[in-house]
């Protein structure tokens, strides 16, 4: 037995559905010039509403990573309906669609809340949508399910009134096994789950990561917080973060400026101070509640099933595609006979995290026959079909070749993060996505892919750092450099929670036509230089920077 | 002085658009082009004067690329053509010799037009 779906109650969809109600009046007001322009930007930012440099763009929220068959197929007929027939799964496990009508906003918003799905606080100086494992519930060895919590956060922190109007916007990550798929050390609040000696669950509080124009990693400064202590405890940060975060300076407003110029300590002890002053059975979740969300996501009844799968080996054998697609794209499930099903959005030659409506329907469609009607969005920009039997496993490549999604390339050079960049953001200074298509051709090879091994590459088109360029073994940050579009290159990042760590800078930077080349040079010098069965990242903390500068400058720097 | 024109998108569906004598054009070619700053200030005003029409109107500066008209910065000619992935999208899609020689110009990925764009993310 494993959770299912978290199912809506009469509340949770009265919210939704009064939001809607709501913004559709605002709109009306807008368009018929009852508010200004100025009034209506932070009302349509509330709920996702971003003016682009092509139009409107509605980022929606996917409650951390989950969706269901029918929440996708909605997303899909939305891209249908209202955009251009596609959409974008971003690092913040999010969708975009990139041509909206602001006319159609409130329809687009109904048709949301009608599958259970909102943009609210998906933008705004609040707390936006929580980062959850994409493996949960399948993850061998996972200690609770990491999205009953995320639930219960987001329940707590949607239309929260305190913490509305926040410093800055406010991330958050749960994870609830030792192999972090979160990036939970680079959140505002990075939640780890696990046991005590005891036995007992307990959460291991992080505050203070982030990327951005100022990248730091998380500090824990709670080892062993009791569950049911969890919202009194993020009320505590939450409340000394808006006492004392930064208002006078947008590029210091954000909890990991504030935590760095405090001292984790010296935060963990304000922290603290204020957590003992409130009254935690007016905060805390009762467990009535905690119990209520977890039975609401219902139970997923497991086959008994062979650990090994006859038909998927024989099929194997026969054929090298999904060979290699088992090998990379399908990974171990916690009940015997199943599998993870990793499905890339990393094509070659595609945009990253892009999937079109006819794919998703498609992908809805598999969800529903194999995998309990469950997709999980990763922040790496890909899809999850979390609970695939083995047996299945040949049926669901094939569909997935049909249309174009079983490229085998998970964790490999090709299956690199880009935000959108200046294709389509109005923040980004550089292009983002025809680098990765650039970069991501020239590494696709399977033979050399395969003896690479693991390489991330992270694209991002400005500093704001959506593309997670800091965490990337190679990162890649596009800057303006007197008007031209340049490349930064930064190598050794890691999101992992153990490993965690921000690149460094590896030298001037380059422009568009010869930064693939740089990155295939950085490539080619970690195979020279990388001892038996070291993975990039041990070849770059024992050798340094030196020889991959050597590979890329030459004698000229 | 250097040539400019004015932009915005429109409200109600956001489409990007071009002045041109009191209308809202959606191809970069059909836009007016000042030579006049104080003329082209006017035309911001009045732009500024239709909030029910379009939202954050704002000139640009704009050079000549083997005689034709185009956006100075890479931003606007992104805005201009449509995303440089997607061809088949956008303004770009319906062809001509103003949006080839807009994929044909290089240089200057900024825009001056936009400032405080941090606060929306």
């Amino acid at each position: 037995m494993a959770f299912g779906m978290y199912r809506y109650d009469a509340i949770d969809k009265a919210i939704v559905q009064d939001r809607a109600a709501e913004f559709r009046e605002q709109v009306q007001r807008r368009l018929a010039g009852e508010i200004s322009e100025d009034e209506f930007k932070p009302l349509r930012l509330m709920n996702g509403l971003y003016l682009q440099l092509h139009g409107y763009m509605l980022r929606v929220a996917i409650p951390y990573g989950t969706l269901s068959g029918d929440q996708l197929r909605t997303l899909a007929e939305i891209g249908r309906r209202f955009d251009k027939g596609y959409g974008h799964f971003t690092t913040r496990t999010n969708i975009q669609f990139n041509w909206i009508r602001l006319r159609d906003a409130p329809d687009i918003l109904d048709m949301l809340a009608s599958a259970d799905l909102h943009a609210i606080q998906t933008s705004g100086n609040c707390i936006r949508n929580t980062t959850a494992d994409p493996f949960a519930g399948a993850a061998a060895d996972e200690v609770d399910d990491p999205r009953v919590w995320s639930e219960a956060i987001r329940q707590w922190s949607t239309l929260h009134p305190e913490f509305s109007f926040l410093p800055r916007k406010f991330k958050i990550a749960v994870t609830a096994t030792g192999a972090d798929r979160t990036a939970s050390r680079f959140h505002d609040i990075g939640l780890r789950l696990h046991r005590r000696e005891n036995g007992d669950l307990a959460f291991e509080v992080m505050v203070g990561g982030g990327l951005g124009r100022t990248p730091y990693v998380g500090q824990t400064i709670r080892r062993d917080l009791p569950p049911r202590h969890l919202m009194s405890y993020l009320t505590a940060i939450l409340r000394t973060y808006n006492r004392l975060g930064r208002r006078d300076n947008l590029y210091k407003a954000r909890i990991k400026i504030l935590v760095a110029s405090l001292g984790a300590d010296e935060f963990a002890r304000l922290v603290e101070e204020e957590w003992r002053e409130i009254d935690k059975e007016q905060v805390d979740l009762p467990a009535g509640e905690v119990k209520r969300i977890r039975e609401s996501f219902g139970m997923r009844a497991f086959a008994a099933l062979p650990a090994d799968s006859q038909r998927l080996e024989q099929a194997k054998a026969g054929a090298r595609g999904l060979a290699a697609f088992v090998r990379t794209n399908v990974l171990p499930h916690r009940q015997p006979g199943y599998a993870v099903v990793n499905v890339s959005l990393k094509a070659p030659g595609e945009a990253p995290g892009d999937c079109s409506s006819e794919q998703m329907d498609r992908l809805a469609g598999l969800a529903d026959r194999f995998s309990f009607s469950e997709i999980r969005v990763t922040h790496e920009q890909n899809l999850v079909l979390p609970h695939v039997r083995l047996d299945d496993v040949p049926d669901v490549y094939a569909e997935l070749e049909a249309i174009g999604l079983a490229t085998a390339n998970i964790n490999l050079a090709s299956d690199i993060i880009a935000c959108p960049g200046l294709d389509y953001c109005a923040l980004a200074n550089a292009r983002a996505i025809p680098l990765a298509q650039e970069i991501g051709r020239r590494l696709a090879d399977p033979d050399l892919a395969a003896d690479v091994g693991e390489f991330k590459i992270n694209i991002s088109g400005c500093i704001n750092a959506c593309g997670h360029h800091h965490v990337g073994h190679v990162g890649i940050l596009g800057v303006d450099k007197k008007g031209e579009e340049f490349y930064q290159l930064t190598l050794g990042g890691s999101p992992g929670l153990d490993d965690a760590a921000i690149g460094d800078v590896l030298g001037p930077a380059l422009p568009f036509e010869q930064a693939p080349a740089a990155v295939e040079a950085i490539v080619r010098a970690y195979r020279r230089e990388r001892l038996p069965h070291e993975r990039f990242l041990q070849t770059y903390r024992r050798v340094g920077l030196t020889p991959f500068k050597a590979a890329v400058y030459g004698n000229a720097h | 002085m250097s040539l400019q024109a004015l932009t915005a998108n429109l409200l109600a569906d956001g489409d990007v658009a071009f002045w041109s004598r009191g209308r809202w054009m959606a191809r970069f070619e059909e836009a007016q082009l000042f030579e006049d700053r104080d003329a082209a200030a006017s035309a911001l005003e009045l732009a500024r004067g239709q909030p029910t029409i379009v939202v954050e109107p704002y000139l640009i500066d704009v050079e000549r690329v083997d005689g034709l008209a185009v956006p100075a910065s890479y931003r606007e000619r992104v805005r201009a053509l449509g995303p440089g992935v997607r061809p088949e999208l956008g303004k770009q899609a319906q062809g001509g010799p103003v949006v080839a020689a807009m994929l044909a110009a290089h240089g200057t990925s900024r825009s001056k037009g936009r400032l405080g764009l941090i606060q929306r993310k």
